[in-house]
C-alpha cells in the first residue's frame, strides 16, 4: 500500500475546518438513498439505503472495496447514473432535493454548486480542446464574461492548482500536460466557479505516489481557501486519514461504519473496518517480516447480497445464524460520540478490539 | 560519412534501418517538440499520403480549370464550327470536336462545373443533415433513436432511380433538384455512421465531466462530441462528393438528369454513347477521363483523410 508515503505530508495540511458538531446547517444531506439496476441476472443492489451529511468546509472520506457503492453513489449525486438505474431517497443540496430533477434544472446546479472530479483525468478531459479552453467554457457555462477576464480566471485557477506558466499552459493540450498535471488541470476546472461541495473520485488512484502527496497538497489548499466541503472517495485509508475530517466505510452498497478520522482509525466499532485497518502495511510497527492481515473471502455479489448483516460470512466476530445471519444491523450510535456510528450487532463489545490484536492473532 | 560530431555516425545508421526508426530520428530533428499539436500531427500524416497529396493538387488543377472555364477555356462555350465536323484530337482542338465542331476541352471545362457543383452541394448537404439526424439519433438514444434510425433504413430501401425519376417529373429537372433528390437519399449513410461514432464517444468520461460542469445536451455535442469524430465524417463526405458525381452521370446518361443546353460530364457521355467503337470515340473518352481522374482524385483524398484521423496509424 502506497498510502502510508502520503501521511507524513497529509497530516501537516489537516484541514482546520469546523466539526460537524460545529457547523449549523449541512450543505448535503443525504437520506435513504437507494440505487438499483435491473440486469438480466436480477436486481443489483448499488447502493442500499445510504443516509449523511456534509458540513460546510467539511471533508468527508467515503472508503469502500471496489464495488462497495462509492462511486455509484457519487454519481447520483451529480443525477450521472444511466437512465436504467432506479433510485430513491433524498438528496438535499441547501435544503432543496435534486433527486429526481430534470437535466435541464441540473445544469445551473453542476459545476456551480457541486462539481466533481474524476478519476482518470486524461479521460475526463476532451482530447481536441485545449485545457484552457475546457476550463474557460466551464466558467462561461455559468458566467457571462468577457474574453480577457475568463483568460485571466482560467490563469489564476491553474497558478492555484500550481501548474507553472499558466498562461502558456492553458494554451496546450492536455495529451501535452503529465499525469499529475492533468489531474491538476481537472481540479482547477472543477473548482472554476467556486462550488459549494466538490466531489473527488478517487482522485488519486491513476497517480504515482510522490504525484499523489501533490494532487492531495492541492485539494488540501484550494479546500481551505475556497471553504467547500470535498467528498473524497477512495478506496486508500492513508488518503483519508490525511484528508478527512469525517469518514464513511461502505461495503456491499451499505454504510458500515461513520465517524470521525480518530473514531475510525483509533476506535472502529466495526468488524470491517478493523479488518481493512488490520490489512494495512505499517512500517512504523512490526519490522519482522510478517504477513499481512487479510479478509476472508471476496465482497458479495450486489444481486445477492448475503441476509443478515451483508458482511457476515467474512466476519470473524459474527454469531450465526442469529442475530448476524438473520438480521440486518442499524446504522446506530457507538461509542462515546454521538456521531460515531456502526453497524454492527456487537459494536459495542469491539470497543476492546484493535486492529494489532486482529494482526496479532492472524495464524502464521 | 565522416562526421565531426559523435552524433553524426548515430543518426545516419538509423536513417538506414526502418521506417519506425526514421521516426524516431524525425523526433530527435524536431526543432521544437511542443508544437505537435492535433493539427500538425494530422497534416504530416496526410502529407505522407502521396496518392492523395497528388490528389488534392488534381482536384485543385479541375476545379480551377472548370470554375475558371469563362476565362481559361480556348473557346466560347458553344461556339460552333460546322467546317471542322467532327475530328479528334488536333493542335487546335486539344480533345477534339463533335459533330458541330465544338471544342471538347471546353465543352468539358463548362460541363465540369456541373457535375462538380452537383457532387460539391449534395456532399455538403446530405453530411449536414446525416450529421444532425445520426448525432441526434445516437446521443439522445431511446425513442429518438428509434424513429431517426427506422426513417434512415425506411430512406435505404428506396429505389434511388424511381424516387429521382418521379421527382424529375414532377419538379423539372433544373440542378437543384437534382440536388436536392441526390441529398435526399445520400444523407443515411453518414447518419448511420456518425450516430455509431457518437455512440462510442458519449460514453467517454469528458462528456461526463462536460456534463458536470453544467453544460447542456446541445453544447455537449457541438463542443465534444462531434470535433471528435470530424475524422469519419469528413472521409465519408469526400466519398459522398465522388458518389454524388457518379450518380448524376449515370442519371443524365439514362436521361434523368440536367437537359440541354446545360451539359454535365454525364450528358456528354450520353450524348457520345453512340460513339463507341467509331472514329470519334473521342468524344466518350475524353468527358470519362475527366470524370475518372475526378472521382480517383476525390477518393483518394478521402483515404488520405481516413489515414490522417486515424490516431493508431503510426506511418
Amino acid at each position: 500500500m502506497p498510502a502510508e508515503a502520503d501521511e507524513p505530508i497529509d497530516l501537516e495540511v489537516l484541514a482546520p475546518g469546523p466539526g460537524p458538531a460545529a457547523a449549523p446547517g449541512f450543505i448535503l444531506s443525504v437520506r435513504h438513498l437507494r440505487v438499483t439496476f435491473p440486469t438480466d441476472d436480477g436486481l443489483v443492489r448499488a447502493v442500499d439505503d445510504v443516509s449523511f451529511d456534509v458540513a460546510g468546509n467539511e471533508v468527508l472520506g467515503i472508503v469502500g472495496e471496489s464495488g462497495s457503492g462509492k462511486t455509484v453513489t457519487a454519481m447520483a449525486l451529480l443525477g450521472l447514473l444511466p437512465k436504467s438505474a432506479e433510485v430513491s431517497g433524498e438528496i438535499l443540496l441547501g435544503g432543496q432535493d435534486i433527486l429526481g430533477l430534470s437535466e435541464k434544472s441540473l445544469q445551473p446546479l453542476r459545476g456551480r454548486r457541486i462539481a466533481m472530479v474524476f478519476q482518470d483525468a486524461l479521460a475526463a478531459l476532451n482530447p481536441v480542446h485545449t485545457v484552457g479552453a475546457q476550463i474557460a467554457e466551464a466558467i462561461t457555462v455559468h458566467h457571462d464574461l468577457p474574453k480577457d477576464e475568463v483568460r485571466d480566471r482560467v490563469a489564476s485557477l491553474l497558478d492555484l492548482v500550481g501548474i507553472p506558466n499558466p498562461r502558456q499552459r492553458a494554451g496546450q493540450y492536455p495529451h501535452e500536460y503529465s499525469g499529475g498535471m492533468r489531474q491538476r488541470a481537472m481540479i482547477a476546472m472543477a473548482i472554476a466557479n467556486d462550488p459549494e461541495i466538490l466531489i473527488a473520485d478517487e482522485p488519486t488512484t491513476a497517480l504515482d505516489v510522490t504525484i499523489q502527496a501533490q494532487v492531495l497538497d492541492v485539494l488540501a489548499r484550494i479546500q481551505e481557501r475556497t471553504a467547500s466541503s470535498i467528498l473524497l472517495i477512495t478506496h486508500d485509508l492513508g488518503v483519508v486519514a490525511g484528508m478527512a475530517d469525517r469518514v464513511m466505510v461502505m461495503y456491499a452498497g451499505r454504510q458500515a461504519e461513520v465517524g470521525t478520522v480518530d473514531d475510525i482509525f483509533y476506535g472502529a466499532r466495526h468488524p470491517y473496518t478493523l479488518g481493512l485497518l488490520a490489512s494495512l502495511a505499517r512500517i512504523d510497527q512490526g519490522s519482522k517480516a510478517e504477513r499481512l492481515y487479510r479478509i476472508d473471502g471476496q465482497p458479495p455479489s450486489l444481486i445477492r447480497v448475503p441476509d443478515g448483516c451483508a458482511f457476515h460470512p467474512r466476519c470473524f466476530r459474527a454469531v450465526r445464524p442469529d442475530p448476524c445471519a438473520t438480521d440486518r444491523p442499524d446504522l446506530v450510535g457507538a461509542g462515546a460520540d454521538p456521531a460515531h456510528l456502526s453497524a454492527c450487532h456487537f459494536a459495542d463489545e469491539l470497543a476492546d478490539v484493535t486492529a494489532e490484536q486482529l494482526r496479532e492473532a492472524m495464524p502464521r | 560519412m565522416d562526421g565531426e560530431s559523435p552524433v553524426e555516425p548515430t543518426v545516419v545508421h538509423t536513417r538506414g534501418i526502418s521506417a519506425a526508426a526514421g521516426m524516431e530520428l524525425e523526433l530527435l530533428g524536431a526543432p521544437e517538440p511542443a508544437a505537435r499539436t492535433q493539427w500538425s500531427l494530422f497534416s504530416r500524416r496526410f502529407l505522407r499520403h502521396r496518392m492523395a497529396v497528388v490528389s488534392v493538387f488534381l482536384l485543385g488543377l479541375l476545379l480551377v480549370a472548370c470554375f475558371g472555364a469563362r476565362w481559361l477555356a480556348p473557346y466560347e462555350q458553344n461556339q460552333q464550327d460546322l467546317l471542322i465536323g467532327p475530328v479528334g484530337p488536333t493542335a487546335g482542338h486539344w480533345f477534339g470536336t463533335d459533330e458541330l465542331g465544338r471544342d471538347q476541352l471546353t465543352e468539358i471545362m463548362f460541363a465540369g462545373q456541373i457535375s462538380l457543383r452537383i457532387g460539391l452541394a449534395v456532399a455538403f448537404i446530405a453530411t449536414l443533415v446525416g450529421t444532425l439526424l445520426g448525432s441526434l439519433a445516437g446521443f439522445f438514444g431511446r425513442l429518438p433513436e428509434q424513429l431517426l434510425m427506422r426513417l434512415t433504413d425506411l430512406f435505404l430501401v428506396v429505389p434511388a432511380i424511381a424516387i429521382l425519376a418521379i421527382a424529375i417529373k414532377r419538379f423539372g429537372n433544373d440542378s437543384t433538384t437534382i440536388v436536392l433528390v441526390l441529398a435526399g437519399l445520400g444523407w443515411m449513410y453518414i447518419a448511420r455512421v456518425v450516430r455509431g461514432q457518437v455512440l462510442s464517444v458519449k460514453e467517454k468520461e469528458f462528456v461526463d465531466a462536460a456534463r458536470v460542469s453544467g453544460d447542456s445536451s446541445a453544447r455537449i455535442i457541438v463542443r465534444h462530441i462531434l470535433p471528435n469524430v470530424v475524422g469519419p465524417i469528413l472521409v465519408n463526405a469526400t466519398l459522398g462528393i465522388a458518389a454524388a458525381i457518379v450518380t448524376e452521370s449515370t442519371l443524365s446518361f439514362l436521361g434523368f438528369g440536367v437537359q440541354p443546353p446545360t451539359t454535365s460530364w454525364g450528358r456528354m457521355l450520353s450524348d457520345a454513347r453512340g460513339t463507341v467503337g467509331t472514329d470519334k470515340a473521342h468524344l466518350i473518352y475524353f468527358p470519362g477521363l475527366a470524370l475518372l481522374l475526378t472521382v480517383l482524385a476525390v477518393n483518394f483524398i478521402g483515404d488520405g483523410l481516413r489515414d490522417a484521423f486515424d490516431p493508431q496509424s503510426k506511418r
